[in-house]
């Protein structure tokens, strides 16, 4: 008999029936429910500040500007930057500031992403990946730099999965950026993943 | 398989005890560790709501393991993984290794592959095996075992830690945990961009969707599963859950509960391999499911809502006996109060018998576990069970004829207490230390003086 036919023989053997709990609505849950949209992007920028994430507030139009003079001030010189229609304007700015675009990020000094939902009660940023938008971009280089439009902010992780159909072949939780405190719980940033986080909130 | 040799619990924690630094850094860790998990734990009004959730889902599914593993099996095969079943450690480190013989192989922390001892077997199929996670890779350098699920490393000093440390990077490195990091992060990075093999554990997975989760805050397991052509998870069965949406209510517990963040700084959910067009992601994706000892732990009624443990740490950290033992104590990957119900349950009572009375059982484990594992009553049991297989002493046989003896008419609890307080007395005055063997008692406990009448008395008039 295979392991497979003998492990699920011996779990059959001993199955029983116990009851499955209806799935828990947003509503149900008070810390989360009937926020207003405002209220949720404050909540979003209070924890994500919270774990060290800086966030930026940009109105559309001034959008691409803050991204490329920010990118300049903190030094970076190239970065790898997601396919996406908020993007793409981006990039061009970036090349006009001397800061070049990669296909590389372990050569990039910092990714640019959007992501395509937050989570206002835990600071979260949630990234999808796709043809276009590589895992690695907001994960090797030293910087990830986000932009999430105000109205994919939802309230708690209750809210979130009901929006999602079908799974990516990776959905990813951003909160902060790395850290240990692996060595005398000393906490330490930036021990794989990116030391800084920037988020660009625009509507 | 050859039987696992007795854990010396009694010697183990005189040991710890000894040891200053550990004392010390056990003490500071875990005040840390509650001090963090309160306040986020208290902002959530359902938390108990969540807890009984959580606990009712976990039991629903072990009562149809076989249903649930089916379905994930099914799912992760239509997005293109592939599912290999283990009966024990070692089918599950063979299989891993036939998979990533003679490759470079990073791995991140996993408890399962520690309960495995993977890294021989890959290592003896002539894999290259690096630890991704900090306290993991300088656990390896140590060639030691981790002492605390969440805290690896919690047992050496920053100084122990730069000497590990400058020897891997062939330089001098001074005890900063910053500069500490930054080498190591320098040292592993160029591993993660060469390895062919990424191996992970999981923390959940999806039946629904045929997703594993994997929790985190540094950042190498999203370099182990994005870069590596090859990802190998490995599972227990009892890691499977029902529905996406469960995930609402697990990622909310978890990580309050092990490290008081509201949110670990990473959380993966991986479904399948990459996709076409993708520009990363393994071109790989192997599941192994893995019993080990479950299916007999989930076929025994009394003990199979340990089996709902999701690795959090928290018993640990309240647990008065692990805050001055540590984990090493234990000789087990899984230390503590959940460590002391499941090593005897794994390993059988004849090798780890002394566990489940390494407690105080003064309750906190159970209080304090977000999915609501009675550990006390776990504990209990097991030390019931203990007794039943060897026997209880001479000593507390006689001792326990003698209490019933007392205690079931008052007359003689009457007779019995004024003796006592005479004895007592006496001995407050001239007899302490008691000699043997009675001092087993109070070498580490008072002998609180008796007051002058007894309650009952007084309670009478």
């Amino acid at each position: 008999m295979s392991a497979r036919e003998e492990i699920l023989r011996a779990l059959r053997a001993a199955s029983y029936e116990a009851p499955l709990p209806n799935v828990i609505a947003s509503n149900v849950l008070a810390s989360g429910a009937k926020r207003s949209a405002g209220d949720r992007v404050e909540r979003f920028i209070e924890r994500a500040q919270a774990v060290g994430v800086e966030v930026i507030h940009a109105e559309r139009p001034a959008l691409v500007g803050l991204i490329a003079h920010h990118a300049t001030s903190v030094g970076v010189r190239s970065a790898v930057i997601w396919e996406d229609e908020l993007l793409v304007p981006v990039a061009a700015a970036l090349q006009a500031a001397a800061i070049s675009v990669t296909d590389r990020p372990e050569q990039a000094d910092a990714g640019i992403t959007t992501a395509d939902f937050a989570i206002a009660e835990t600071g979260t940023l949630v990234l999808t990946t796709s043809r276009g938008r590589p895992r690695a971009a907001s994960l090797v280089p030293p910087r990830h730099i986000a932009v999430v439009s105000q109205d994919r902010i939802v309230g708690t992780l209750f809210d979130l999965f009901p929006r999602f159909g079908s799974l990516p072949s990776a959905l990813t939780f951003i909160t902060g950026p790395s850290r240990t405190a692996d060595i005398e719980l000393t906490p330490v940033r930036g021990v794989h993943g990116p030391v800084a986080v920037t988020v660009f909130i625009t509507e | 398989m050859k039987p696992s040799p007795h854990i010396d619990f009694d010697r183990n924690a005189r040991e710890a005890l000894g040891n200053e630094f550990l004392q010390r850094a056990l003490r500071s860790a875990m005040v840390r560790f509650r001090e963090l998990q309160a306040p986020v734990i208290a902002e959530i009004p359902e938390w108990q709501a969540l807890r009984a959730y959580a606990h009712e889902v976990k039991l629903h599914t072990l009562g149809r393991l076989d249903r649930y593993l089916q379905q994930l099996e099914q799912e992760v095969s239509a997005r293109g993984g592939r599912v290999h079943w283990a009966r024990d450690g070692g089918e599950a480190a063979t299989i891993i290794a036939r998979l990533a013989r003679g490759r470079y192989v990073v791995k991140s922390k996993s408890m399962t592959s520690e309960e495995i001892h993977l890294n021989e077997a890959l290592e003896r199929a002539g894999c290259e095996v690096t630890e991704g996670d900090l306290g993991e890779y300088l656990i390896q350098l140590a060639g030691e075992a981790p002492s605390h699920i969440i805290a690896p490393v919690v047992h050496r000093s920053k100084e122990s830690i730069a000497e590990l440390l400058s020897a891997a990077a062939g330089t001098p490195l001074p005890a900063e945990p910053e500069v500490l990091t930054a080498a190591a992060r320098r040292l592993l990075r160029q591993r993660f961009l060469r390895a062919d093999v990424g191996i992970t554990g999981v923390n959940f997975a999806v039946a629904e969707t045929g997703t594993i989760v994997v929790v985190e805050n540094e950042g190498n397991i999203r370099l182990t599963t994005s870069l590596p052509r090859i990802h190998i998870a490995l599972m227990g069965i009892e890691k499977v859950i029902p529905r996406v949406a469960d995930l609402a209510v697990f990622l909310t517990l978890l990580p309050r509960a092990a490290t008081g963040q509201r949110m670990s700084s990473y959380v993966s959910f991986i479904t399948g391999p990459r996709r076409p067009g993708e520009a990363d992601g393994p071109e790989e994706f192997h599941l192994v499911i893995m019993d080990n000892g479950r299916a007999r732990i989930q076929a025994d009624a009394e003990m199979r809502e340990s089996l709902a443990c999701i690795r959090c740490g928290a018993c640990l950290d309240v647990c008065p006996v692990f805050e001055r033992t540590g984990g090493h104590a234990y000789e087990s990957e899984y230390s503590g109060p959940i460590g002391a119900v499941i090593t005897p349950l794994y390993r059988g009572l004849r090798a780890a018998g002394d566990l489940p009375f390494a407690s105080s059982l003064c309750g906190a484990c159970g209080e304090v576990c977000p999915v609501k594992i009675d550990l006390p009553r776990l504990l209990l049991e097991l030390r019931a069970r203990v007794v039943r297989e060897r026997g209880a002493s001479w000593s507390e046989r006689i001792f326990v004829r003698a209490w019933t003896w007392v205690m079931t008419r008052p007359a003689r609890l009457g007779f019995a207490a004024r003796a006592a307080r005479m004895l007592q007395r006496l001995v407050r005055r001239r007899l302490l230390p008691l000699p043997y063997p009675f001092s087993r008692w109070t070498v580490s406990r008072d002998l609180p003086v008796p007051p002058a009448r007894a309650f009952r008395d007084g309670w009478s008039k």
